[in-house]
């Protein structure tokens, strides 16, 4: 899938667990592993852009357990406790005062950029509404002789005055400060993709070490990327700092530190005491005994988000669920699991009328080793890992799809 | 769909006014037309049947998505003027600020506590304190309302803590609280009014209502003096829980008072609202569907009578729910 433009993210990446969920804050993850991975996850938060409307969800995006459990299958994820995390790091003090003091620099920096960005929107209004005069005032030719840079950011600020209207106004009216995040982020589209084209070269550029240690960070998670490709141009650099503005991060890492597991097998095998703090290395995920099928689905390149909507487990898209609709409503089943066909017609006709197909899904189960199987799956460990390759041949998936024949 | 034959497949979908925009995931490149109450996103035909690898749909998709890591790449930032500055105050899990401003949701959320309740006891600065519940916090750091600090320690400069992520609210927040039933989207827009009644950790199998809903605008609803809420919300975990037994219903619905719908409300609707009604809010890894559970008023309406239907009862609106009468 062509998507250059999303930055790259460090593999394995950490998948945070707090009261029995997975979550991930990193947008750089989170647009990693739907392109790269086929997992969509859930978004779970609010946009603080548009907070007035459910239509749209923001950070957090919650990961099914199935979907992180297939993460760390994959060895491209693992598990951090992310309570503890914080504890540890931040009120039990185990975070060093040189953490502490870069992070305190690198918001401030964060804030000094945010807060000159806010002013160059302003003067950039300035000029939308000196250009806008001179529209009303019919001598559109006039438009030639203003300079170059002078055009620039009006025309941005009259193109987004003109899409978003409304969302200017609302948010304003509801929080003012959020109506100031508003202008603030709104140069949008082509500024934040230079930002993270630019980003891999800029430690060319001879960039201050101290960005360097805080941004360079293998987590590749610092929020504030689309802010702090400004602060490398020199010209901007050279004037004075306006008082900063306080930064919310969308994510604790960095500071905090996560660390991989040292490798598959040592990870399954808790023989060495002295594991890191914040990493819980021998935890997979639990999941349901529907995880054969959800990985099976997935396999064939399908993606499968929660399906309570539907009133099933999965609903299974044929690509990427911004783009399009879901094909199947999937219900995992043990092989000899006895079922009501009362079910079979319930599913095939809330199927049928939303022109999705009803499936389910099992592992298929030779005579010889009935009994334990999906126990087994549940549980957990290693032996799950490499379904599909040779060896596992039995544990074939078996679909089947039902439709209401409306005879 | 009042005269379909039910056992015709139906072949087109739902009309478009009854499709909620929410139940599928949506296109972030819409995101600029979808705020305020005004949605104008394209209803059905957006999106494609399947991959069919030209170019112009995996542009498409690549479009799509960087608008949607453009929307979530967003950074909450507070302007040093009038920021309400909030910290955490891990022993009570809950964030204190003194005097907030700027934002009207400070008139409605957050609570200051009497001398006794106080968690930082009865100091001079008690009556400017106002508390946030762990809900309240995630949601007003979602926002970018408050900016939210750690405790403050000895060598923090300038007595305010280190910045608070909006992964850690989370783990702090909410990372304690089990039977908590999820993350779920407390702060649907339409019910802007926040959780009031302090959830009890439920483990056991008993149901309970875990919010009550006050409606933006709520006439009744004032800080002190809250009045009764116009839902109660029960959070249910759809992977943890089977369907409720009606043992769990009735002792759900004991626990609520005694609310029939007004009297000339129409008999449809006050059939529905039943005598006491709550919703269960059952949610599934981030997705959520709500179920409104009512005691159904039949013992109070009398079904056979048909005049004295309310003002605002149509005839021929309910004329495709006729079969119910004849079973």
């Amino acid at each position: 899938m062509a998507t250059p433009e999303l930055p790259a993210v460090t593999e394995p990446f950490p998948i945070f667990t707090l009261a029995h969920r997975y979550l991930l804050y990193d947008i750089g993850t989170i647009s990693h592993i739907r392109a790269h991975h086929n997992i969509p996850g859930v978004l779970i938060g609010l946009l603080p852009q548009a907070p007035q409307q459910n239509v749209f969800s923001g950070i957090p995006l919650e990961l099914m357990p199935e979907e992180a459990r297939l993460l760390c299958e994959k060895g491209v994820g693992y598990i951090v406790d992310d309570v503890r995390a914080h504890k540890q790091g931040f009120l039990d003090r185990q975070m060093g005062e040189e953490e502490r003091r870069v992070l305190r620099e690198g918001l401030r920096r964060q804030g000094v950029v945010a807060a000159r960005q806010v002013e160059e929107k302003a003067e950039g209004k300035k000029l939308a509404a000196m250009q806008r005069r001179v529209e009303s005032g019919g001598s559109v030719e006039n438009w030639n002789d203003l300079p170059e840079d002078m055009l620039r950011p009006a025309s941005r600020a009259g193109r987004s005055k003109k899409g978003k209207k409304g969302q200017n106004r609302d948010s304003g009216t509801a929080t003012p400060e959020a109506g100031v995040n508003g202008e603030a982020m709104k140069p949008d589209g082509e500024d934040t993709m230079n930002g993270h084209a630019v980003k891999p070269h800029a430690s060319a550029d001879g960039d201050g070490d101290e960005e360097e240690s805080l941004f360079g960070s293998p987590m590749n998670s610092f929020p504030a990327r689309p802010l702090t490709h400004r602060s490398q141009d020199t010209s901007t650099a050279s004037r004075r700092d306006p008082e900063p503005y306080g930064i919310t991060p969308a994510t604790s890492y960095p500071p905090l530190t996560a660390t991989p597991p040292p490798s598959r097998s040592s990870a399954v095998n808790p023989t060495t005491p002295t594991e890191e703090p914040a990493t819980d290395v021998h935890q997979l995920p639990d999941v349901p005994p529907s995880y054969p099928l959800y990985r099976h689905l997935h396999s064939e390149g399908y993606f499968l988000m929660p399906g309570l909507r539907f009133g099933c487990q999965y609903t299974a898209y044929p690509g990427d669920p911004l783009r399009f609709h879901s094909h199947f409503l999937c219900n995992g089943m043990g092989w000899d699991d006895e079922f009501d066909l009362l079910d079979l017609v319930t599913g095939g006709r809330m199927g049928t009328g939303v022109k999705k197909g009803y499936l389910l899904g099992g592992i298929e189960r030779k005579d010889e080793e009935r009994g334990g199987r999906r126990g087994r799956v549940r549980k957990g460990g290693e032996e799950v890992v490499d379904v599909g390759k040779g060896s596992r041949e039995k544990e074939v998936v078996r679909t089947f799809c039902i439709e209401w024949g409306g005879m | 769909m009042d005269d379909v034959d039910e056992d015709v497949i139906p072949r087109s979908g739902p009309p478009v006014e009854d499709i909620d925009l929410s139940e599928e995931f949506q296109d972030f490149r819409f995101l600029g037309t979808a705020t305020g109450n005004d949605v104008k996103i394209p209803k059905r035909g957006e999106k494609d049947f399947e991959p069919h690898a030209t170019a112009l749909q995996s542009n498409t998709l690549a479009t799509s998505r960087q608008a949607m890591h453009n929307a979530l790449s967003f950074q909450r930032v507070h302007a040093p003027k009038g920021v309400a500055l909030a910290t955490f105050h891990p022993d009570s899990n809950m964030a204190y600020a003194y005097n907030p401003k700027g934002s009207p949701l400070f008139a409605r959320m957050g609570q200051v506590f009497s001398k006794g309740e106080d968690p930082l006891g009865d100091d001079g600065l008690r009556g400017q304190r106002m508390w946030f519940l762990p809900e309240e916090v995630i949601y007003l750091v979602e926002r970018g309302t408050v900016d939210l600090r750690w405790p403050a320690t000895e060598d923090d400069e300038d007595e305010r803590g280190l910045p608070m992520s909006l992964q850690a609210a989370y783990a702090m927040f909410l990372g304690e609280q089990q039977g908590l039933g999820a993350l779920i989207q407390w702060y649907d827009p339409t019910d802007t009014h926040v959780p009031t009644a302090p959830q009890s950790p439920s483990n056991d199998a008993e149901i309970r209502v875990t919010y009550d809903v006050w409606k933006p605008g709520s006439a009744t609803f004032k800080k002190s003096d809250h009045g009764p809420p116009d839902f109660r919300i029960a959070v249910v975990d759809a992977r943890e829980t089977t369907a409720p037994s009606l043992q769990q219903l009735s002792s759900l619905l004991a626990t609520l008072p005694y609310e029939p719908s007004k009297t000339d409300a129409q008999l449809y609707q006050k059939l529905k609202h039943g005598y006491k009604n709550v919703i269960l809010a059952i949610v599934d890894q981030g997705v959520v569907s709500y179920l409104r559970i009512s005691d159904a008023a039949f013992g109070r309406e009398k079904l056979y009578e048909r005049a004295g239907r309310g003002p605002g009862a149509k005839r021929g609106g309910r004329g495709g729910r006729g079969r119910g009468r004849g079973r």
